[in-house]
């Protein structure tokens, strides 16, 4: 009992006036606000892509951008609520990703479909994956810098949600830049390679984040 | 220790707007809490003590991460919980790191390290100048493998009848070897 108070008392001198850390929920938006900037940014300095008029023509393009936008505000969510130990106390809403995975899922499994005629794969492969890892860099280390700050138990997993928001952001970036309506060579080599960036951020998660 | 009349929120609200004392109350409060919940995970009285101190140490790094909005102590205990795990881990991959494989030691054990010096059938001779029921209790029990309940049941008689006529035969066993 003595080492306890001993401790109580070492911990108690170093106490100190602290700023609480924000609400996850205005973590997150600081986060999506700072994406959508840096991602305009980049559509303003690469450009759009050329037959942009005609690809919103297309239900299932647009229908595709936008659950792949809940994506990144799913995980961003979902991530800032793992920055704290006890999840905010809002554990269902941690659970966000799941349905808007899914959702995507199904959505690419309908353009899929609907792509008939198929389209003409591009062709050029791995670069696609190479821009993404390149353009979400920035926000995946912006993201785990500021979960270093929290004191998340689920480090694993808010590493990997990080990533899987960051790599979202490179992909909405490249769907936009690209021209290219190919699903096979997306689902190949612009959403797999994503999902595997975000299994990456499980193990950067165990490295980074544990604490 | 003065009893606390304030909430744990509170203290750490005040807490975290510097105060000392109300900081010493809340890390008092909360170790006074998770001991029993440690207690119940852990044999040893050291281990408790040493996780405690983790714990405290990891809620003082975290405390920024807490606001007076949400209740105190399933924060708390969510980060004990981590705490626990990490420990038992940490505590099981040593055991396992440390473990020997028997097949690096087979060759040095013993054969028979386990033999009784007295087997049933080593002194099978005196347990038949017991009374007659002496040797039939120590007989089931030793040599037929039952149960004092069973042994009673099969005989007749009560099982506490059994554990005493047993307790003779024992002694009684004991003299007998020693002359």
């Amino acid at each position: 009992m003595d080492s306890i108070e001993q401790l109580i008392k070492a911990l108690t001198e170093d106490e100190t006036k602290l700023r609480p850390a924000p609400h996850p929920f205005m973590q997150s938006l600081k986060w999506i606000v700072a994406a959508a900037a840096y991602l305009a940014i980049s559509l303003v300095f690469f450009g759009l892509r050329p037959d942009i008029m005609q690809a919103t023509e297309n239900k299932w393009f647009i229908v595709e951008l936008v659950t792949l936008f809940g994506i990144f505000v799913a995980t961003s969510v979902s991530a800032s609520l793992l920055a704290f130990p006890d999840l905010h106390q809002k554990r269902i809403t941690a659970f966000a990703p799941i349905p808007v995975l899914v959702l995507f899922l199904v959505v690419i499994f309908l353009a899929w479909s609907a792509d008939n005629p198929s389209a003409l794969l591009p062709e050029h492969t791995y670069e696609c994956t190479y821009c993404i890892i390149m353009v979400s860099l920035l926000p995946a280390i912006w993201t785990f810098y500021s979960l270093r700050k929290f004191a998340s138990i689920h480090y694993r997993l808010a590493g990997g949600l990080a990533l899987l928001s960051a790599s979202s952001i490179g992909a909405l970036w490249l769907r936009l830049y690209e021209a290219n309506d190919s699903i096979i060579h997306v689902v190949e080599w612009h959403y797999l390679p994503m999902l595997v960036v975000g299994f990456i951020g499980l193990w950067l998660g165990d490295i980074i984040l544990k604490w | 220790m003065a009893k606390i009349t304030k909430s744990l929120e509170t203290l750490m609200r005040q807490a975290l707007d510097g105060d000392k004392c109300a900081y010493s109350d809340l890390l008092r409060e909360t170790a006074h809490f998770l001991r029993p919940f440690l207690q119940q995970k852990l044999s040893s009285r050291n281990d408790v003590d040493d996780l405690l101190q983790e714990i405290l140490l990891s809620i003082h790094k975290a405390r920024h991460t807490y606001n007076d909005l949400r209740p105190y102590k399933p924060w708390a205990y969510a980060i004990a919980k981590f705490r626990l795990l990490d420990y038992l881990r940490t505590r099981y991959a040593d055991h396992l790191r440390f473990a020997i494989e028997i097949s690096e030691v087979e060759n040095s054990l013993y054969g028979c390290v386990t033999e009784p010096r007295i087997s049933y059938e080593s002194i099978n001779g005196e347990i038949f100048k017991l009374s007659e029921k002496q040797a039939l209790i120590l007989q089931m029990m030793h040599q037929e493998g039952y149960t004092t309940k069973e042994v009673a049941g099969k005989i007749g008689m009560t099982e506490t009848a059994v554990n005493v006529a047993a307790h003779r035969a024992y002694k009684a066993l004991k003299r007998q070897l020693e002359e």
